[in-house]
């Protein structure tokens, strides 16, 4: 497998270059913007994300464990008697409860985005093999294409007459976009 | 338009100022806002890194002193057992707020003039909440087994009690510490990849290139990095406004005249905020001028920072008066005289200052003017961030020295370490901030460079209708 790279001029030729290519039947584009561009999603076809999913569960469960750890410790295993109050008290457990629900919505948010949704760390991926693409995050707006070997120069040819510049090819080492 | 320009335009009156100035193209922009971090070191920057290490080696020899002789070294006693500890405390953690208010609430209600300040915000949050975190483990009397507060299954068989405010406070403190910290990093990482990618140099390529952990700015990870985002800040948003209640909470629950006060929440969160901007605008008015970031904090954001600091400053006002009114209302004359006792006792002065710093300086920001002139802005900001540090020692300390039995008053009086701890701290917290503006993007260059595109669409926009409404 190769990826094409190309770079493009302006927001608008980038993505009608992504609708082309996935109108051509070639999924695995991406775009590599400075920040994100509206639209991105539709041009690509990406389905929504799946990141709140995993902030609900997370939180859920936070929030859940968190009750749970107060009433097993002072409820349950050791109960104190401070000022007579009931050793299972809800009203005093809100604090805790809320605090680890959203400690652990955050920490599954951030380590999910890192580890599973973006599949980091990774510094030595096929694109940044291109010395241009450095512009990709600063000024540069660039789609790469993951194509089979006899249809990279198909590709190339494409992205060019979509008026993309410094078109390249690298070769993936690994499968995976 | 493709540079930055050098000065500032005029400023009409009528018109509201930019949230950007001028229309720099990405290149332009990436440049002006990376100089600080990849231009050689000035010698400025290494004198007051010098002078702030100074502060940080007296912050370690009182930290020393604390921790080997006891805290006996400090003027805290019987009934005073809380003074600058947690004043301090109190006051960095109130500092800390402004930043999960800037980068977080703000981002849900769209406010576009957050864009350039909230790195620096949040950045300021972590540094102030690293040093309040500080002070409640110091304060203990036996502070290496301050790990005691995490419930763990120990042979002591004793676990912390959770129906004290104490607990909480740990909880929400460290939840807050990891919530800014993630926040922070997560809105980080693009900027991180552009001083990867504009980095000349291959140390700083390779440093910045682990630290943004490679990334490729993705439109598959934009998508999850902004929703990731967006949740972080709204969870962000109750968060901080249960950081500062449970603090309160610590001493509304007591029975203390002066801390048993129900408003004590609301009134803690306002006066976080207001400390918090003030912080915000004393770091902020030197550092766009000396890094050159006059571009993108422009007159505009000062003003907004400006009118957020005098609407709190008002609630927080308000809080006063109510204290005052509930005081007397209650019929309780020891509550009526823990108030008197702050006006007319042994700490006057302290009360006179924050009366004046909290209420009567902030008033000025009614006047444009004021709030468009930078120094006049500074000064005021600086005065409040003292007198959000007098109001918590007279709420705290002040209230301790007059409980309800005259044989137990005592008055207190601060130690050269009890000073020194406050000065070491703040010392420690401007070096670790200059360091912050030397090696990690200060201005989030992605939501800029997103910000300048969306403004460039409304400037095509409404020229295009200025020429359909041309006859």
């Amino acid at each position: 497998m190769t990826y094409v790279l190309g770079q493009f001029p302006g927001d608008r030729a980038l993505l009608e270059a992504a609708r082309t290519l996935r109108a051509e039947g070639h999924e695995n584009l991406d775009l590599h913007t400075p920040y994100p561009i509206p639209g991105a999603e539709e041009a690509l076809g990406l389905r929504r994300s799946t990141v709140p999913i995993v902030a609900l569960i997370g939180g859920v469960t936070g929030a859940v464990l968190g009750y749970l750890l107060q009433w097993y410790t002072v409820g349950f295993d050791w109960p104190l008697n401070v000022g007579n109050r009931p050793p299972h008290s809800p009203p005093a457990f809100i604090p805790v409860t809320f605090e680890g629900g959203v400690l652990i919505a955050v920490l599954s948010i951030f380590f999910g985005l890192l580890f599973a949704y973006f599949r980091f760390p990774r510094v030595d991926h096929p694109v940044f093999e291109v010395e241009e693409f450095r512009s990709a995050s600063i000024d540069g707006l660039w789609l790469s294409a993951l194509v089979r070997p006899e249809d990279e120069e198909g590709v190339a040819e494409a992205l060019r007459r979509l008026g993309a510049t410094n078109v390249s090819l690298v070769a993936a080492e690994r499968e995976g976009t | 338009m493709s540079t930055v320009p050098e000065t500032l335009p005029g400023i009409d009156p009528l018109e509201a100022a930019p949230v950007l100035v001028g229309r720099p193209d990405d290149r332009a922009l990436t440049e002006s806002l990376l100089r600080p971090v990849l231009e050689p070191t000035r010698k400025g920057f290494l004198a007051l890194l010098g002078l702030l290490a100074l502060g940080v080696l007296l912050w370690l020899v009182c930290l020393y002193e604390v921790l080997f002789k006891g805290i006996g070294v400090w003027g805290n006693n019987i009934p005073v057992a809380w003074a600058y500890d947690i004043t301090n405390f109190v006051w960095w953690i109130g500092i800390g707020h402004a930043g999960t208010l800037i980068s977080a609430i703000l981002l849900l209600f769209q406010q576009r003039w957050r864009t350039s300040i909230n790195r620096f915000a949040e950045a300021m949050t972590l540094f102030a909440v690293a040093m309040a975190g500080m002070y409640p483990i110091i304060h203990l009397g036996r502070p290496w087994l301050f790990w005691w507060l995490i419930p763990y299954p120990s042979v002591n068989r004793i676990w912390p009690n959770f129906k004290s405010a104490l607990p909480w406070d740990v909880f929400a403190i460290t939840t807050y510490a990891t919530t800014s910290l993630l926040f922070w990093y997560l809105g980080l990482i693009p900027d991180l990849a552009t001083a990867r990618d504009a980095a000349k140099d291959r140390v700083r390529r390779v440093v910045y290139g682990i630290l943004s952990f490679g990334w490729r700015g993705s439109a598959r990870h934009w998508q999850h990095w902004r929703i990731g985002y967006l949740l972080l800040a709204g969870l962000s948003t109750p968060l901080v406004l249960s950081v500062h209640t449970v603090v309160s909470f610590d001493f509304a629950i007591a029975q203390l005249p002066g801390w048993h006060t129900t408003i004590f929440p609301p009134y803690f969160v306002a006066g976080a905020i207001f400390s918090g901007f003030a912080m915000v605008l004393t770091l902020m008015i030197p550092a766009r001028k000396v890094f050159g970031f006059e571009h993108v904090v422009t007159p505009r954001h000062l003003d907004n920072m400006a009118k957020v600091t005098l609407a709190t400053g008002l609630m927080v006002s308000y809080g006063y008066a109510m204290e005052w009114f509930i005081a007397w209302y209650s019929g309780n004359p020891t509550e009526l005289f823990a108030f008197v006792n702050r006006a007319t006792g042994h700490y006057q002065m302290v009360y006179a200052l924050q009366i004046f710093c909290n209420v009567v300086a902030p008033q000025a920001l009614w006047i444009p003017r004021v709030r468009r002139n930078v120094l006049a802005l500074f000064l005021i900001a600086v005065l409040v961030n003292f007198g959000m540090w007098a109001e918590r020692f007279v709420i705290i300390a002040v209230s301790l020295t007059r409980d309800f039995i005259p044989s137990s008053w005592a008055n207190y009086a601060p130690t050269w370490v009890d000073w020194g701890t406050l000065i070491g701290s703040i010392c420690t917290f401007g070096l670790l901030f200059l360091l912050f503006l030397r090696f990690i993007p200060a201005i989030p260059m992605s939501e800029v460079k997103e910000l300048r595109r969306e403004l460039e669409h409304e400037d095509h926009h409404a020229a295009a209708q200025a020429l359909r409404g041309k006859p």
